[in-house]
């Protein structure tokens, strides 16, 4: 197809920085140009775009703990949006992560309430276990449905959404409701399922109990590395016959040290003060998701099958794989991450550590905006969901300071995915030449019919 | 001979498939009923049949409007999710044009004039808008060949975002009482037959207007060279393309008509429900009017049915609750979406889709 | 004679490729002109062009002798060109008579007014079309639905259409691809009727038979260009091939007689459904030894892809057994089959053969990702796949910028080196190949026929499915014709004629009892019937 129109003296410009930074930044740049457009139109002032921004930049990094809570308000982003990247590189479009969210929060709720006389390394694992199951059965029965039926996900995991947040409503009002409270919710979590605050951890690792689960993580944790690592050619060489031993002693060295030496550190010298007294470890668990999706994508046999069966199902049944348990599974996954984002935010986030009757959370369709921004990619999901949750925690100063309604956001947010969801628009507006081979995602839409 | 029997077998079928499916709705019928008498123990009384079948008619309307935009859209072969958010901004821009549009006539004008002038005035404003959206998926999905569930996906995103942003911004607080919504309008010697009259014949403008255009769709579809056109499109574009037939025309022009259906159905909400918008009012009934479309097998009748059952769904909950307050609303108020995930996985029928729907055509 | 279209220096460039090269053409009033080529030759696009789809870079285009400009169908349609493609342009839901008035619907009377919403005149449609049915002889009813006819009926639609256009060239893109050779001749009696009542007709063909059988003028194209154009009577067929190809082309692959051992495919009276839950394929048994290839020949959609798949593991299996080396292999998964020692070359290689948005890397172990060496417990072993990879693109000669180039990226002959690479560089012992060479260059033909020739020498059962009857001839042992789901017959390859099996194809003789046809109301991969017996309508 050949432009006649003229072309942008600029173009060769915006060529070179669309190049660099990418298609995504450049479709960030023009949604907040067109946002500073509606609000100058909508209010008349000159100034209240600069101002709105402005407060927007202050509020999401600047004021009082504005970082810590931009960092609490990325954390559902990323899982929400690593759980719907699974399903696109599977060739299935998850819309239904805010239902799954839902029904995550709800069984963490019922889950740590269930008793207080457990300990956090059991019930704490215990409660995030219980929400991420949740999230992903939730996601999994249309997964089965739409191989066994042909029920296209897009319209059934929606209308799973409608009932998990009648079925949430139904069991706060009538099943699980806190009758010692004031308001309408659940009860309070015990405190040995709460996910810890980052000013609190040095207290929490008193507890000999706690030191040892952590212990455990990091060992885990450290043993993984060193197996990552040792599968370098020259570690390779080196370590020979002995990679087991090397892999499980510097595991179970870590694990010592840390079991002893952490309650002490972290007791005598510890960074994050009461200004992070609401972020809390479901960042650090954040970040090991995103590595998780991306070794499971992109390392192992399973993520090749995830990825075949989203690429041309059809030679991925020639090849062998069962189409069906990858569709249920990769549901399931996506689900899961949804469901334990969910968790987070009544484990660690929610005030009473429970989950009131108005929990609105409006991160689902965000999540959609931010996993196809990233182009799926795990480690460009940390990114933008980080850029996600500073917008979402700035918008009220901004909203404060310039009167403009921080919906605002969404607007901005909205024309963003348009505009990454659609390259083609924003060189057409910048006058911008395709770039040859331009790739070309497996289709979503195969009809409604399986 | 042999192609003459073929034909007597398939309209055999043909009468078959449509007493099955007259059966299958009089049994859903019969045991809605029975459901109905087992929850509120048979209090239903005559008033509150023709109630209950009167508002399945009103409820069923923004479904059925969710339904024809579907129909006529993936007839041309484009799948549109976007519905949902169509009608949620048409909602919106209706309910102000309605309530703005009211404060400016009335100095011109007596109230019950200005009212009827400034509804309809928002009626017409109220499509645009929807129309409007369905220029953006046309453009992307048609032109740009975006993947249609994405496109209609932004649609959705966009339709929050730009509602919620002016409804905060300008409808949120301190608005002076508008005109109301649509009156009845009762129909003259028809409204007095006993039973059907009530149910359909004493109905808002939109409920008219929505059956109305399942006759007219039906004709379009069926009967003229546009609804040949359009099935063709839908089913092998690059047949008719070799035919001189402009695809993309015909998906623009079909795309763009849906968004003026939607749009009826998205007004509905504001100027025949209820007086006031809210950022959540559409609760999925775009959606739902998609399954209505597949339940409907792509027809405009079909869809009709569709869509009336999804309003009797509704209606039934509404009754159930007014006899039963002390049961707990929200287990009832599931049905209708899981009737739709039913009528998907095929429990309720499926045929299959234009085989071209979804797919974006380009030319050789 | 005069000259009905003439066209002048055409040339067409498409990205990276020039498809059309300064080429002449010149049809007359009333001829048959056969336009042979192979595939890839240009001969598509240069109908393509005067049909409207394309736009010429450069050239002109005379009709009658005017100059005339086509820019799209519509133009070519009311210059009185009418095109039958290759893949039907029918919209199968739709009837005949909706179907050939797509485009020209006719409006009833007093309707006009409402423009596009008028009302269709169905009724003088369907007059219109009997009458073009009984005056050129073909067998057509305006009321049956596209998708319940056989593929010669369809065929006879696509002519109607063009008729009805009143169209005065007809151009027939590979028109006999679809048919059995007998039904093939039927349609050169159509064909030669046509021109008796002035049209003229050009015919696009690769099939050098086809060519002798019913053209007045041949003309060959060869990359873009014009090779030449000559009388069936001046021509042989060492000379159009050779026209064709560029080059004198073996017509037969050197190949030593069969060693065959002991029985790797054995299935018996299997039965499997289509999508339809039609049977489509019916109570056939055969088997297949080990340094052997069983050729299958039949017209397409007479049930070999549906065969296929059941031997694959890819389609259900309603009756019968198949074992591979004294495993039953009847109901299990294709995995299970694929470790057997299945390799199976499919039939679509786009469909099931590749992934094309994955690198040559990713697809060689397509089928193999999961066993040692590739993958260590669920790790893939990446350096390994790289090292592999490397290994069979030298191998294998696959003509690519380097292994983490994406699959579709490739040209369709190296995309099927790629699957031949994939399935024949890990033990085997049954290679079934699907229409291996389908839409080939020469070059690449000949290659895979090779491969598999070796495969067999090295100890392989080969199946063999095909619907170009000259790759069954001349790379089988055994052949068997495939009609409505049975075998017809299984002939030794070295005494088949060519006759024989298209008589076998049409479904006239064979050993088997002839059981009723499966022909039912709404299977659209009918195979075709003969349109003789439609004709009796």
């Amino acid at each position: 197809m050949s432009e006649n129109r003229k072309t942008n003296p600029f173009a060769p410009f915006l060529s070179a920085l669309g190049r660099a930074l990418g298609m995504p930044a450049l479709a960030l740049l023009t949604a907040f140009i067109i946002g500073a457009i509606v609000i100058l139109l909508t209010s008349g002032d000159l100034l209240a775009a600069p101002t709105a921004y402005w407060g927007l930049i202050r509020g999401a990094l600047f004021k009082q703990r504005g970082l810590s809570e931009s960092l609490v308000a990325s954390i559902p982003y990323v899982l929400l949006s690593l759980g719907l990247s699974v399903g696109f590189k599977s060739g299935l479009f998850n819309i239904g992560v805010e239902g799954q969210f839902y029904i995550g929060a709800l069984c963490a709720a019922w889950a740590g309430q269930i008793t207080t006389g457990l300990p956090a390394i059991i019930h704490l694992p215990l409660a995030l276990l219980a929400g991420a199951i949740g999230g992903a059965i939730w996601a999994g029965v249309p997964g089965y449905l739409k191989m066994r039926t042909g029920a296209h996900e897009v319209i059934s995991t929606m209308m799973m959404n409608y009932v998990a947040f009648r079925l949430t409503e139904y069991v706060i009002t009538d099943k699980l409701r806190d009758v010692n409270s004031t308001t309408i919710q659940t009860p309070s979590v015990s405190p040995a399922a709460e996910l810890w605050t980052f000013a609190a951890i040095p207290q929490r690792l008193q507890d000999p109990l706690n030191a040892l689960g952590v212990a455990l993580v990091l060992a885990l944790l450290t043993a993984l590395v060193v197996r990552a690592l040792a599968d370098r050619p020259d570690w390779k060489a080196k370590l020979g016959a002995r990679r087991g031993l090397a892999i499980g002693g510097s595991g179970l060295l870590a694990g010592l040290i840390a079991f002893v030496a952490l309650p002490l550190l972290t007791n005598a010298w510890w960074p994050f003060t009461d200004a992070y007294d609401r972020l809390h470890t479901g960042l650090i668990m954040a970040v090991l998701a995103a590595v998780g999706v991306w070794w499971l994508m992109e390392k192992t046999t399973p993520g090749f099958e995830l990825r075949t069966v989203g690429a041309n199902p059809n030679a991925a049944r020639y090849a062998g794989m069962n189409i069906t348990r990858n569709v249920v599974l990769a549901m399931a996954i996506s689900g899961g991450l949804a469901g334990l984002a969910g968790t987070i935010e009544v484990l660690g986030v929610s005030i009473c550590r429970c989950l009131p009757l108005f929990f609105s959370s409006g991160y689902g369709f965000d999540s959609i905006a931010i996993s196809l921004l990233a182009r799926n990619d795990p480690f460009g999901i940390l990114a933008a969901s980080f850029l996600f949750g500073a917008m979402r925690n700035g918008a009220d100063l901004m909203e404060l300071s310039s009167g403009v309604s921080k919906y605002i956001i969404s607007l901005i947010q909205a024309l963003a995915l348009l505009f990454v969801a659609a390259p083609a628009i924003v060189r057409w507006m910048y006058r911008m030449k395709a770039p040859a081979g331009e790739e070309k995602q497996a289709p979503l839409t195969r009809g409604w019919g399986g | 001979m042999d192609t003459s029997i073929r034909k007597d077998r398939l309209l055999s079928q043909k009468w078959l498939r449509t007493l099955i499916n007259l059966g299958g709705v009089l049994l859903a019928l019969v045991i809605a009923w029975e459901l109905l008498n087992l929850v509120i123990g048979r209090q239903c009384d005559g008033k509150c049949i023709t109630d209950t079948l009167s508002q399945m008619l009103r409820v069923a309307t923004p479904i059925a409007f969710a339904a024809f935009c579907g129909v006529v859209c993936e007839r041309a072969g484009v799948v549109d999710i976007g519905i949902e958010g169509k009608m949620l901004t048409a909602a919106m821009v209706a309910y102000a044009v309605n309530l703005f549009s009211y404060q400016w006539l009335q100095s011109m004008m007596e109230a019950s004039a200005a009212g009827t002038l400034s509804r309809w005035l928002a009626l017409l404003v109220g499509i645009l808008a929807a129309l409007l959206l369905a220029l953006l998926h046309a453009v992307s999905s048609i032109r740009f060949k975006i993947d249609q569930i994405i496109s209609g996906t932004v649609i959705n995103i966009l339709a929050l975002g730009v509602t919620g942003y002016f409804y905060r911004q300008f409808l949120a607080e301190n608005l002076p009482a508008g005109p109301g919504t649509f009156p009845k309008i009762v129909i003259p010697f028809l409204a007095d037959i006993p039973v059907l009259g009530p149910i359909l014949f004493r109905q808002q403008p939109l409920t008219y207007i929505m059956i109305l255009l399942a006759f007219l769709l039906h004709y379009v579809l069926f009967y003229t060279p546009w609804g040949l056109r359009t099935r063709a499109v839908g089913e092998h574009p690059r047949a008719a393309d070799t035919l001189g037939i402009d695809v993309l025309k015909m998906r623009y022009t079909n795309v763009l008509i849906g968004g003026l259906i939607a749009g009826l159905g998205g007004v509905w909400f504001t100027l025949e429900a209820v007086d006031v918008f809210n950022p959540m009012m559409t609760n999925g009934l775009g959606f739902i009017g998609l399954a209505a479309m597949i339940f409907g097998k792509w027809m405009p009748f079909g869809a009709l049915i569709g869509a009336l059952i999804f309003g009797l769904g509704n209606s039934l909950t509404t009754t159930v609750s007014i006899y039963r307050p002390d049961l707990p609303s929200q287990i009832p108020q599931m049905l209708p979406y899981l009737l739709t995930i039913a009528v998907l996985t095929g429990v309720v029928g499926r045929a299959a889709p234009p085989a071209a729907d979804g797919q974006a055509y380009e030319k050789q | 004679m005069t000259i009905a279209l003439q066209a002048t220096g055409i040339t067409k460039r498409f990205p990276g490729v020039l498809a059309n090269d300064h080429v002449n053409f010149t049809l007359k009033q009333g001829e048959i002109h056969a336009l042979l080529g192979e595939n890839g030759a240009g001969k598509s696009t240069l109908m393509n062009i005067l049909y409207g789809l394309y736009q010429p870079d450069e050239g002109e285009i005379l009709l009658n002798g005017q100059r005339i400009q086509i820019t799209s169908p519509h133009d070519a349609i009311a210059q009185g060109i009418g095109m039958v493609h290759q893949h039907f342009m029918l919209v199968p839901p739709l009837t005949v008579t909706e179907n050939i008035m797509l485009g020209q619907e006719s409006i009833q009377a007093g309707s006009q007014a409402l423009g596009p919403l008028a009302l269709l005149d169905r009724r003088s449609v369907a007059k219109r079309i009997r009458e073009l049915s009984q005056r050129y002889g073909l067998a057509v009813d305006p009321d049956a639905t596209v998708q319940d006819l056989t593929v010669g009926a369809q065929q006879r639609v696509e002519i109607v259409k063009a008729l009805y256009r009143e169209a005065q060239i007809l151009i027939l893109d590979e028109p006999t691809a679809v048919l059995t050779p007998q039904e093939a001749d039927d349609l050169f009696v159509i064909l030669r009727n046509l021109v008796a009542q002035g049209k003229s007709i050009i015919f696009i063909t690769h099939k050098l038979r086809e060519v002798f059988a019913v053209a007045d003028q041949i003309s060959v194209m060869r990359a873009g260009k014009m090779a030449g154009s000559v009388q069936p009577a001046q021509a042989t067929r060492e000379l159009l091939a050779e026209m064709m190809v560029g080059r004198a082309v073996i017509l037969t692959i050197d190949k030593t007689d069969a060693n065959p051992a002991n029985v790797v495919l054995q299935v018996e009276n299997l039965r499997v459904q289509d999508d339809r839950r039609h049977t489509v394929v019916n109570d056939i048994s055969l088997s297949v030894r080990a340094g052997e290839i069983l050729g299958i020949a039949g017209v397409q959609g007479n049930g070999q892809t549906e065969l296929t798949e059941a031997l694959t593991g890819l389609r259900k299996v309603v009756g019968g057994q198949v074992t591979i080396l004294s495993q039953d292999t009847t109901h299990v998964m294709p995995r299970q089959i694929s470790e057997a020692g299945v390799s199976h070359v499919p039939e679509d290689r786009h469909k099931h053969g590749l992934v094309l948005s994955f690198s040559l890397r990713d697809n060689f172990v397509l089928c193999t990702y999961y066993q040692p060496p590739f993958a260590k417990g669920i790790e893939i072993d990446f350096p390994v796949l790289e090292e592999n990879a490397r290994k069979l693109i030298k191998m294998f000669d696959v003509r690519t910028p380097g292994a983490s180039t994406s699959a579709g990226s490739l040209s369709g002959g190296n995309q099927q080196k790629v699957i031949i690479a994939r399935e024949l560089s890990r033990p085997v012992k049954l290679l079934i190949a699907s229409q291996p060479t389908r839409g080939l260059d020469v070059g690449s033909i000949e290659f895979i026929h090779r491969r598999i020739v070796e495969a067999r020498d090295q100890g392989a059962a080969v199946l063999l499915i095909s619907a170009e009857l000259d790759e069954i001839m001349s790379l089988s042992d055994r052949i068997a014709v495939m009609y409505k789901g049975h075998i017809l017959s299984t002939l030794d390859a070295s005494t088949a004629t060519r006759e024989q099996l298209g008589l076998l194809m049409a479904g006239i003789g064979g050993a088997e009892p002839h059981a009723p046809a499966q022909r039912s109301g709404n299977n659209r991969r009918n195979g075709p019937d003969s349109p003789l017996e439609a004709m009796n309508v």
